[in-house]
């Protein structure tokens, strides 16, 4: 496949590379940890997102999460620090949008105060989503430069 | 599944958007906004979608003082320098151009100590460890349970227990760094009775989805829609980034809703049809001042609905009544954006919205259980409105008790000012099987398994969207607790 380039902002950024997840509609965090933070799962992370059928039922721990932006309720930031605290967590959140409020008190706090760092990039713009789909390889930069293919 | 949606406003990823009920029938009704699902929609209570990153434009900075920037060079401790510097990046991520100092009281959403928030616990420890505290005491939404009113099943207490493992480690996180008692825990923290009412334009950081409308709306404070735990660092260093819903230009309305129905609203519902409509932009509202004459003791209550559900159907962090609310008679309509668009509500949105909330309960004709009335939690008028309602009517019908457990939700101190003013009311409700409980639905309506054997009631649009209980009117619901039956015509 070619190679597409997107330049986001790098907001917590990081090098990595891997597979990419997709979602494709704003990723509910509680409603998608649920298993981890209330139902005491600790081995994986299952999205449990009925909403989301791009994630539900997919191991999210160390994805590479594309998406729009994270919606839902206010816990969402801490969830994220849960997830982080088992081990969990996404290794990267690539927004397409300007990140949300919701998610980045959380992705702040576990990188400042937990030394636990999710790779941090938005505003990659629309075509991102559009380019992107689960499973297609994907290079991140230090620099906010997302490459796909 | 997925659907293409034909609406205004829609970008690339509404063609994925999935459906929320499964019912393609039923969310046709419920796509009102232009982002039905909330999948475009930030949180932060005004749109960011007209960002786009400039990889050339300078990364924001913020112009800090003498005194902030030392406290982000250490100098006054390595903790209080790590909360400086988490509550900076926060408002570098929006832009923020400075940082402002907060006043009143605050408030947070940290109510229940789940493993979820055992991080959140132990960076708070870390704070208090440090010797530091909130710049002023706290209130804090309801305690996730209340084992003497509503969660009196030992199998429920011990779920519930389980579920909410470190419930005692968050208490006394939030003792050391300066909240209040048990009897200030209440998500309507403005009544009169809790008393954290913050002064017009003052600057908080306060997290809650209804309280920041609230304070925002009814009270011309300034607040983000900030989440739980970073609003905890603004508190503790007593300062917040500006951007958002703090600045005059935030606070610009993006839509003229316009209220023309026949009669007074059924505030949960017009709440929810606002919400849908605008997502996380600000509304300008006209049209409902003549059912609220002022801001007194009885239209904070229907504001105060009307706002929580704007807060949950959508994102909305503040709105505008004109004529009622502060900054609406302040500026009037000068309140609203260029390019503002307009929404009309009328009876029949209002009923298409209420007859398309979804029924999901697990056996869909059951028989109700149990009545969740007052989320965010009941004011003394309503408290009032209820007693008086309840027990006509089993005077009415020679009727002695409920036919089903009808809990109001307050605060203690709500409901301590209301034992004063109504002695004799109060002892009737409590006679006639009526509970006052100063906990939240949503946390006992998560119970697992709770689904297959509660079929809880609510006249409230936000119970309704966090948890599977049904939505009916104020007079359905009175006919329900009273029968222990759904009136057809509630459908």
């Amino acid at each position: 496949m070619a190679k597409r380039t997107f330049k986001g902002r790098p907001i917590l950024p990081g090098k990595i590379e891997g597979l990419a997840t997709v979602s494709h509609i704003g990723l509910n965090t509680l409603s998608t940890y649920k298993a981890n933070v209330i139902g005491g799962v600790t081995d994986k992370a299952l999205c449990t997102d009925g909403d989301n059928k791009d994630l539900y039922n997919k191991d999210l721990n160390g994805a590479i999460l594309c998406l729009p932006q994270t919606i839902g309720s206010t816990t969402g930031g801490f969830v994220l620090m849960g997830v982080a605290k088992m081990g969990l967590a996404p290794k990267a959140m690539l927004f397409a949008n300007h990140v949300d409020s919701l998610a980045i008190g959380g992705l702040l706090m576990a990188d400042i105060w937990m030394d636990y760092r999710i790779i941090t990039i938005d505003l990659l713009g629309p075509d991102f989503l559009e380019a992107v789909k689960t499973g297609d390889p994907i290079n991140v930069s230090e620099d906010g430069t997302v490459e796909i293919g | 599944m997925e659907k293409e949606l034909k609406m205004e406003n829609l970008t690339i990823y509404a063609k994925n958007i999935t459906i929320l009920t499964g019912d393609e029938e039923l969310d046709k009704h419920l796509e009102i906004g232009a982002d039905p699902h909330g999948a475009m929609c930030t949180g932060t209570g005004h749109s960011r979608a007209d960002v786009k990153h400039d990889p050339s434009a300078p990364k924001p900075k913020m112009k800090l003082t003498q005194e902030e920037q030392d406290i982000y060079d250490g100098k006054k401790g390595e903790v209080l320098s790590k909360v400086m510097k988490t509550v900076i990046a926060y408002g570098e991520a929006f832009g923020a151009s400075k940082l402002v100092d907060l006043g009143g009281n605050p408030h947070t959403v940290l109510l229940g100590g789940t493993p979820a928030v055992t991080p959140v616990i132990d960076i708070l420890n870390e704070c208090a460890d440090a010797g530091l505290k909130t710049y002023a005491e706290y209130t804090i939404n309801p305690r996730p349970y209340d084992f003497y009113n509503v969660e009196v099943d030992p199998e429920h207490q011990l779920k519930l227990q389980s579920m909410f493992s470190t419930q005692t480690e968050l208490e006394k996180m939030h003792v050391r760094l300066g909240a209040k008692n048990y009897n200030y825990w209440s998500c309507a923290c403005y009544w009169p009775e809790v008393g954290n009412a913050p002064a017009h334009g003052t600057n908080l950081a306060w997290s809650e989805s209804s309280a920041v409308n609230y304070a925002n709306s009814v009270l011309g404070a300034r607040s983000n829609r900030n989440s739980g735990g970073i609003e905890m660092l603004c508190n503790i260093l007593g300062k917040a980034p500006y951007f958002g819903l703090m600045t005059d230009e935030g606070r610009k309305a993006k839509w003229l809703i316009e209220v023309k129905t026949k009669g007074e609203p059924n505030w949960s519902v017009l709440g929810g049809a606002i919400g849908m409509k605008v997502m996380e932009d600000v509304p300008y509202i006209v049209g409902i001042d003549k059912y609220l004459g002022q801001v007194d003791g009885i239209s904070m209550g229907k504001l105060k609905d009307m706002g929580a559900a704007t807060a949950t159907n959508g994102a909305v962090g503040l709105y505008h009544v004109e004529n009622i609310t502060p900054d609406a008679i302040d500026e009037g309509r000068k309140l609203l954006a260029k390019d503002y668009k307009t929404y009309v509500i009328d009876d029949e949105i209002i009923e298409q919205v209420r007859k398309h909330y979804p029924n999901l309960w697990t056996q869909k004709d059951a028989k109700p259980t149990r009545a969740f009335v007052g989320c965010p939690h009941n004011s003394f008028h309503q408290l009032y409105d209820w007693g008086m309602k309840v027990t006509h009517e089993l005077s009415n019908r020679g009727q002695e008790r409920v036919a089903i457990p009808l809990h109001l939700l307050c605060s203690t101190l709500v409901k301590d000012h209301f034992m004063d003013k109504h002695p004799e009311l109060v002892r009737d409700m409590i006679r006639a099987g009526i509970t006052f409980t100063n906990s939240c639905p949503l946390t006992f309506l998560g119970i697992p398994g709770i689904t297959k054997t509660e079929f809880a009631v609510t006249n409230s649009n936000k119970a309704r969207e966090y948890t599977n209980s049904r939505f009916f009117r104020d007079e359905d619901i009175l006919e329900i607790v009273l029968s222990g039956e759904i009136p057809e015509e509630a459908v």
